[in-house]
């Protein structure tokens, strides 16, 4: 025998008994340890007899002694339901409440963390540059123009631009200077060779945006976008300043621009500003030109047709097209898909509360304003959830320039509005006009197939025991919306123990 | 109290168990051969449903024994019925379990 053993195994098993009891309920606990420790006698006494020590007996006395645990968890997770104020909380109005700032809340996180709505609200915040065409030339299959014509309409006074943009979109070798922090070994990126003042005229917000004097000022300055920031120098916030190697130039980071608010022809990874004699030594590309007062009553049309004469006399025709063609923003669309969701209200439900009472007893004033109170909170919750809803779908898989994401946001903003103010209407409806408990337990009551010869429909109960809800399944002329009856002290005894009143 | 046809196989096993004679929670593991970890949490969902109850054992007879005194559980009018419901729902009950056995003397 081995008493030293066999203690040893005693005390792992009292102390695994002594963890467990820390999970039951503190007045329980006594009890609780006090039957275990006399099973675990008997099992002791049953599997490991007299002075023996068999490995597989103390192994049984272990694994009994682990099922404690269990046991304990459950007493605590019993007394933890009972404890939990569910029952008081059922159906309140604190918990509708607390549910619809939970759905606002997510609404509002979701908003948060998708790209589309961040693209979004960046373009809400850009100066809107009106009067921005892109011209495309009409006479060349590829729709692109000559350096040298961009170059000439900026030398000539123009009686319909006061202002002209170039770029051209081409794939290049990247890589970086060594030593810059966060980066890595670049591939090949789409890089749109610009004309320096690209990004000014068509407003683009630049992040980042920090000279650095101790750079070479002679070197280009590249702007990158989101994508490639996050994705090839890790969302390095002082990533302004920094040196990359596009193709066979240097060039100088100057910030970051969200791709999504490019929206013009040619997808672009980076932008590289460069002098109007860099842009003349390569190959053709997009013009953007800016409207002059004059201008933009000739070119009223979203399409305009412009013709250019050459020194030779010949003709030259191009294309203009409205960049900022009018759009109404997230905010407009909400608010008239909230418009037609008003209108449409009264076509799918009554929009009476249903405040008939079948006895004289009136609510008192503090109540009727508590209760409007409710139904105001509801919906001023409500219309933000339906703006950040309309704008998470709108925007979540659906790139911003689409006219898609419009559409989308207008048709949530309408049905998840109409749906919405049905349900705070409806559930307004069945709730009790004493406590605001939601009405429960509904009864039928009534034959379908005598429905003019006596009551039938629906009879709900305040839990609380204020009031009873008669609901007509069908109206008629004698009983055609829901009533109220306001019970009284004799009631009671059916509610003794609810918990609410 | 917890529905007839909700109660499990195992919670009715246990009333089988109980049934027959085996009125702690050892006995009732070596019968069932369920593990501890099942046999005392489902007793203790049976007892807060009332279909069992517990009593804990006179000091003075395991004093006798010199054994620390035991809790023993028995059915209510409610667990028995809710057993005879399960047996017509798991005819096999009896068959793993025979009743019969006289454990309970000291109760």
């Amino acid at each position: 025998m081995r008493p030293s053993a066999k203690s040893a195994f005693e005390f792992l098993d009292q102390a695994l008994l002594c963890g467990a009891s820390r999970l039951v309920p503190g007045d329980m606990r006594a009890e609780w340890m006090r039957e275990w420790r006399a099973e675990l006698w008997h099992v002791r006494q049953e599997r490991a007899p007299m002075d023996q020590l068999s490995w597989q007996a103390e192994r049984e006395i272990a694994l009994f002694c682990i099922g404690a645990f269990q046991d304990a968890f459950c007493l605590g997770r019993q007394r933890w339901k009972l404890s939990m104020p569910s029952l008081t909380m059922q159906g309140s109005a604190m918990q509708c409440i607390l549910l619809l700032a939970i759905c606002l809340i997510a609404a509002y996180g979701i908003a948060l963390l998708s790209p589309g709505v961040r693209a979004e609200r960046l373009l809400s915040q850009r100066p809107q540059s009106s009067g921005l065409m892109l011209l495309l030339a009409s006479d060349d299959s590829s729709s692109v123009i000559s350096p040298a014509q961009y170059q000439a309409w900026k030398r000539q006074k123009h009686s319909s631009f006061d202002g002209f943009a170039f770029y051209r979109v081409s794939e290049e070798n990247v890589g970086s200077e060594s030593g810059m922090a966060g980066s890595r070994q670049h591939g090949k990126w789409r890089v749109a060779q610009a004309s320096a003042n690209l990004l000014s005229l068509l407003g683009l917000p630049v992040q980042f945006a920090k000279l650095d004097s101790n750079t070479d000022c002679n070197l280009p300055d590249v702007i990158l976008s989101e994508v490639i920031w996050k994705m090839e120098f890790n969302a390095n916030p002082h990533i302004a300043g920094s040196i990359v190697q596009i193709g066979k130039r240097r060039a100088r980071v100057a910030g970051v621009v969200a791709e999504d608010t490019w929206g013009l022809p040619g997808k672009a990874g980076a932008w590289i500003l460069e002098s109007d004699s860099a842009i003349a030594a390569g190959g053709a590309g997009y013009v953007v030109a800016h409207l002059s007062g004059g201008g933009g009553e000739k070119m009223w049309p979203a399409i305009s047709q412009i013709t250019e004469y050459g020194p030779d006399d010949s003709e030259h025709n191009y294309l203009g097209y409205y960049i900022d063609e009018w759009k109404p923003g997230a905010w407009g669309i909400y608010w008239f898909g909230i418009l037609l969701a008003l209108i449409s209200l009264p076509a799918i439900t009554s929009v009476s509360l249903g405040e008939y009472s079948l006895n004289p007893q009136k609510t008192s004033l503090p109540k009727k304003l508590l209760s409007w109170s409710f139904l105001s909170a509801k919906i001023v919750l409500l219309l933000p959830i339906v703006y950040f809803a309309s704008l998470d779908l709108a925007y979540l898989c659906v790139t911003h320039d689409s006219h898609l994401s419009l559409d989308i946001q207008l048709a949530s903003s309408f049905f998840i509005g109409l749906f919405g103010l049905r349900w705070a209407l409806l559930d307004h409806r069945q709730r009790c006009p004493v406590c605001l408990r939601h009405m429960e337990h509904p009864a039928q009551v009534g034959l379908a197939s005598r429905t003019f010869l006596a009551w039938n429909g629906t009879e709900m109960m305040c839990v609380g025991g204020h009031t009873l809800l008669h609901i007509p399944a069908l109206p008629t002329s004698w009983f055609d919306a829901q009533r109220w009856l306001y019970l009284d002290t004799s009631w009671e005894f059916l509610f003794v123990g609810s918990g609410v009143g | 109290m917890a529905s007839e046809t909700k109660l499990s196989h195992t919670a009715a096993m246990i009333l089988q168990a109980l049934d027959a004679g085996y009125v702690y929670g050892f006995s009732i593991m070596e019968m069932t051969g369920l593990p501890s970890g099942t046999v005392y949490p489902a007793m203790r969902r049976l007892e807060r449903d009332e279909l069992i109850l517990s009593r804990w054992e006179k000091q003075s007879i395991a004093d006798n024994e010199q054994r620390p005194p035991r809790k023993y559980y028995k059915l209510t009018a409610v667990g028995w019925k809710t057993l005879q419901a399960s047996r017509r729902r798991y005819p096999l009950l009896e068959r793993l379990i025979p009743s019969g056995v006289e454990e309970a003397e000291n109760v």
